[in-house]
């Protein structure tokens, strides 16, 4: 008589004897009719060994031979609270499913005729193989996610945030995985982990990721064609020079973020995906930033001027957690630039330019409302940091007026443009603009911190950037 | 060839600011700037006129006229003195836009308290997130033949 036990499929047999699992128990596995695939994918799994795969068979085994199912007190619990029927549970862990998986899906607001749908296709699929059928493995097609979601587009358009809907709406406080799994998806086991750092939400989210996203895309601009190049006019030298300098100094600015972000996406699970979808248009309007100035520098006789010192540039690189990163780039850094987006527009020499300069504004606020609203949902969640967001202000400010005395370029095109020129009066009038517009961006700074819930930052700024916040009479005395 | 026939509204009341919502409502140029999305109030402190526009995805949804308080519920209201608020309508219907002087931006770096005011520091931003719609919203004020109160 022909031995009917069945044939172990060499891929299974080679994972299986790399694991040190008798083939006789993969051929058990097989005889219970779990597909050869599900068996491989289920010893690969990190800790799986001839042990546990004894004990799980011989359970099931043990089930198909008639034997009780009794379910934990923690899946009674979970499935009374989910509504789930402990006749569905039981058909589950007839099938191999492992109890702790079963929770998480109870828990994640898999709905029990979804569960049911799903259970009854992988019984027909068992009992098929079990009478030794062809048959296509079609189980994932019955994958126990949410299903039947029909979102409608709305004034917007289909939004990120109008998908946002039953169980795929629920954003987790810590995410478990640790690979590129989607949020909303069904996990398999035995993926290698991918790196990531970052998998709470209080370290990245802000409630306003998805909304920005959908701003970014829509808001869009191309600086090859959406500028009107040809409204540019020569212009007196040091006008051009100085133009060319801000250019520079914006072109630095540019790669900098882009750097920045760059270097923080990969750190971010994927259970924030609203916040990797936001940062990756910032990282875009970072590129285009780069190019509209570099663009601008070279299409009016001029060129690029000299490098800043950078050190400020050093100190965002070197954070250490996303939070630094992002309070100093999006909130300190990005308010002093889109201030400097201002003076740009306000000296705008044609059209070209005031344009330039207005899309840049709208592009770097976005950084800005990301940035607030991530502070925001940081301070409100761990409020034994606030300490620690003033010891990242109070270095990263210093460098940052280190830096802004060191970079005579820079302060002297702003003068000039400020001021129309070079002449006594011309640069009178520029110093005087400057100390102006000092003035107005750290009273900004200062009210968008407090509206992220730091107002006491107001009397713990750095000194030369506390003077502004004073009358003027009195800063001028100060200084 | 026909010639365009202007709208007619006097500035500062609630029909000039519905006719420009209307002109708004049927442009595809402010539709491709993107969505925008602010609550903006607009104050003319001397002549004691208030009102609140509502701006929503691709639309103007509403304008309406509103006490100084409602003005100022909003992400940011628009303030200054109503000779500047002429020389601001009167420089886009002579341009056809604002000039290099007039935009809203230049004028918010010259008022010393700025053009754009809030009480909330993040929700101010929504003058810079959504700038050049509210520049081509004012700058569309050039369709409509405008006198002043």
């Amino acid at each position: 008589m022909a031995d009917e036990s069945p044939e172990v499929p060499e891929d299974l047999a080679k994972v299986a004897n790399e694991k040190g699992i008798p083939l006789d128990l993969m051929r058990r596995a097989l005889a219970l009719g779990f597909p050869a695939e599900a068996v491989k994918q289920q010893i690969q799994a990190p800790g799986a060994d001839a042990e546990q795969a004894e004990k799980f068979i011989a359970e099931q085994e043990r089930i198909r031979a008639g034997g009780e199912i009794t379910l934990s007190e923690e899946l009674v619990k979970s499935a009374a609270k989910n509504g789930w029927p402990e006749e569905l549970i039981k058909r589950a862990l007839a099938l191999g499913a492992q109890a702790e998986m079963l929770i998480t899906q109870m828990e994640a607001g898999i709905r029990p005729e979804q569960a049911e749908r799903f259970i009854a296709q992988q019984e027909r699929m068992r009992d098929a193989a079990a009478r030794g059928e062809q048959v296509l493995d079609l189980s994932w097609m019955r994958v126990p996610t949410e299903w039947g979601i029909r979102v409608r587009p709305g004034k917007k358009g289909l939004t990120v945030g109008a998908i946002n809907v039953g169980s795929y709406a629920s954003v987790p406080d810590v995410w478990q995985y640790q690979s590129e799994m989607p949020r909303g998806a069904h996990p398999i086991p035995g993926i290698a982990a991918m790196g990531y750092s970052i998998y709470e939400k209080v370290d990245l989210w802000a409630d306003n990721a998805a909304d920005l996203y959908e701003e970014a895309i829509q808001r869009r601009w191309r600086p090859a064609t959406d500028i009107p190049w040809d409204s540019m006019e020569p212009l007196p030298d040091e006008i051009e020079r100085s133009m060319c300098q801000l250019c520079t100094y914006f072109c630095e600015k540019g790669l900098l973020a882009g750097d920045i972000v760059g270097k923080w996406l990969p750190e971010m699970s994927y259970g924030y995906h609203e916040v990797k979808l936001y940062l990756s248009t910032a990282e875009f309007d970072a590129a285009r930033q780069f190019e509209v100035f570099r663009k601008r520098a070279l299409s009016n006789g001029g060129g690029m001027g000299m490098q800043s010192p950078g050190y400020f540039h050093r100190a965002i690189i070197d954070t250490r957690v996303w939070t630094e990163a992002s309070v100093v780039l999006h909130i300190l850094s990005n308010s002093f630039l889109i201030g400097m987006y201002q003076v740009g527009e306000y000296v705008a020499h044609n059209e070209a330019e005031s344009l330039i300069f207005r899309l840049c504004m709208q592009d770097v606020s976005r950084q800005l409302a990301y940035g607030v609203q991530h502070l925001k949902q940081f301070l409100l969640r761990k409020l034994d940091k606030r300490a620690e967001i003033h010891s990242y202000l109070n270095k990263a400010e210093a460098v940052m007026t280190h830096e802004e005395e060191q970079d005579t370029p820079l302060r002297e095109a702003l003068i000039i443009l400020l001021g129309g020129g070079v002449s006594k009066e011309q640069i009178l009038d520029g110093v005087r603009k400057l100390e102006y517009f000092k003035r107005r961006w750290v009273r900004d700074y200062v009210a968008r911190l407090a509206a992220a819930g730091l107002p006491e930052r107001r009397e713990r700024l750095h000194p030369l950037l506390k003077k502004y916040l004073e009358e003027p009479t009195a800063a001028q005395a100060a200084a | 060839m026909p010639q365009e026939t202007k709208v007619k509204a006097t500035f500062p009341s609630i029909e000039w600011f519905n006719a420009l919502r209307d002109i708004i409502n049927d442009d595809d140029a402010y539709k491709h700037i993107g969505t925008c999305d602010a609550v903006v109030g607009v104050k003319m402190p001397d002549a004691k006129k208030y009102f609140l526009l509502t701006f929503e995805a691709f639309e103007v949804l509403e304008a309406k006229e509103v006490s100084e308080t409602d003005a100022e519920d909003s992400d940011f209201w628009l303030e200054m003195s109503d000779a500047r608020w002429q020389e601001m309508i009167k420089n886009i219907g002579e341009n056809g836009k604002a000039d290099l002087r007039h935009t809203l931006n230049t004028i918010d770096l010259e008022e010393e308290e700025g053009f754009a005011r809030s009480n909330d520091g993040y929700r101010r931003d929504a003058f810079y997130r959504f700038n050049q719609s509210f520049q081509h919203f004012f700058d569309s004020s050039a369709k409509i033949d405008t006198k002043f109160a």
